[in-house]
């Protein structure tokens, strides 16, 4: 047998990715596995994980060669519940039809009309919270603004409201592994969809919200109603844990690096670039999976038919292969705005054009009122299976013109 | 060089109007437009990154000749 004959095994890492620990500071994990290869085997969840920019890029790039449709889940119970109901999870023909039906009330033009409204909201918001001085950048701030706003946009009824961010972190925790926090979600999420699916029959989601909109298109017979109920929950969860996260990280990396935050005061105008460096920095979600619908190779790795694929998407944002010095905070970036931390393709996120609104409006409001902010107390990781952000951030702001 | 708009496909996001706004702007109905056709020499840099950027892949590029 000649070199050239041999194939070189797929690297295999057979350590557990959704342990507290990695959870709350996976980066150095990433880096070992991007250096393990561009694809690896990951033994303890059965599946292969992509580790850099390129390959992870070609994935997403690729729907029908790496397809959403059996479910983007890392467990079967989570892909069976979801495959073919949730617009995460379809293809094809069907997946563009939802994703018209779902996106043309979300997209940046759907909601240009939102913008003086959540900007004002954002100044009164932060204007208390300087007042206040020292406030949690999670509880009081990241929280705030989505939970005003996304709601309302989705017609929820205020008698609802109370567990939103409870379900939504199950649904969450049931996208990963079927570990603890998989199966502990499992109530939540029966809960969450239980209660979706009643606004869906009952006619109690506002009218003129985009929730009635999937409503009333199913009334329509422009989709079929036994979709709704996972469709509206497909608003709501993503458009408030993910927003949360960014918006939490954006503010423990201000805070750390005084610098960039000067920077940021001085050029306003790099804040939508800032806020892609934050995304990329530390993409809010974690990872999804893809099923190869063809034998293919990947970065040297051989794929079966059928064979499950996951996208550590806060690894490929920190592949030194794309992003030079990859670790480092820079809101001047070049190509920052190139990060997938939204994915990429046909099933990048739909709400980031609302994600952008919201944490563009609460950045240039502290830009103008806040010349530091500090660090005041022991700040905690959460530990989602999915969603990578913060639990709790205390913090103290010195005001500023 | 020439870049087409999948019009199907964009969503108004953006991204490329940030990244090269000489050859990318918004049409009334907030979706993408560009703004030379053939592109400049001088901006097909800037077009190139704002093509990468394109959240959803309504952009893409034809080489000429």
């Amino acid at each position: 047998m000649t070199q050239s004959s041999i194939q070189s095994p797929t690297p295999v890492f057979d350590g557990d990715l959704f342990t507290d620990d990695v959870l709350a500071d996976p980066y150095a994990t990433y880096a070992m596995l991007r250096e393990l290869g561009p694809v690896v085997w990951l033994a303890a969840h059965d599946t292969f994980v992509v580790t850099r920019y390129r390959e992870a890029r070609t994935v997403l790039a690729s729907p029908d060669l790496f397809c959403s449709g059996r479910g983007v889940a890392l467990n079967d119970a989570c892909n069976q519940q979801t495959a073919g109901r949730s617009l995460i999870a379809t293809d094809g023909d069907l997946h563009s039809r939802l994703r018209k039906i779902l996106a043309h009330n979300i997209t940046p033009r759907a909601i240009r009309h939102l913008e003086t409204q959540i900007q004002t909201q954002a100044d009164a918001l932060i204007s208390d919270l300087v007042a206040r001085r020292s406030f949690d950048a999670v509880e009081d701030l990241a929280k705030s603004l989505p939970l005003s706003i996304v709601p309302d946009l989705v017609g929820w009824p205020a008698d609802g409201r109370d567990n939103l961010l409870q379900w939504a972190g199950a649904t969450f925790n049931f996208l990963g592994p079927l570990n603890d926090r998989a199966l502990d979600a499992v109530p939540d999420v029966v809960a969450m969809m239980a209660f979706a699916a009643e606004m869906a029959a009952g006619g109690r989601l506002m009218p003129g919200s985009v929730g009635a909109g999937v409503v009333d298109a199913a009334a329509n017979g422009e989709l079929p109603p036994d979709r709704v109920a996972a469709l509206i929950v497909g608003y709501l969860a993503p458009s408030l844990d993910t927003t949360i996260s960014a918006m939490g990280s954006a503010l423990w990396l201000a805070a750390t690096h005084p610098e960039q935050w000067e920077l940021l005061r001085r050029q306003p105008e790099l804040i939508p670039n800032a806020f892609n460096e934050v995304v990329r920095l530390e993409s809010p979600i974690r990872i999804f999976s893809r099923v190869a619908t063809n034998p293919t190779s990947l970065g040297g790795a051989s794929l079966a038919e059928g064979a499950r694929i996951a996208v550590l998407y806060g690894s490929a944002n920190r592949d030194p292969l794309q992003f030079p010095d990859p670790d480092s905070f820079t809101i001047d970036r070049a190509n920052a705005g190139e990060h997938l931390g939204f994915g990429h393709g046909v099933h990048s996120c739909a709400g980031q054009g609302l994600a952008r609104m919201e944490t563009h409006a609460l950045l240039s409001a502290m830009a103008t009122s806040v010349a530091r902010i500090e660090i005041a107390g022991p700040a905690l990781r959460a530990t989602n299976n999915l969603i990578n952000g913060w639990e709790r951030l205390p913090v103290r702001v010195v005001p500023g013109n | 060089m020439r870049i087409f708009v999948n019009q199907e496909r964009c969503e108004g996001h953006g991204q490329c109007v940030a990244a090269a706004a000489e050859v990318f702007a918004f049409d009334d109905d907030g979706l993408t437009v560009v703004l030379q056709d053939p592109v400049n020499p001088a901006a097909e840099g800037a077009a190139r990154a704002a093509v990468r950027r394109c959240p959803v892949d309504a952009l893409h590029i034809e080489e000429q000749g």
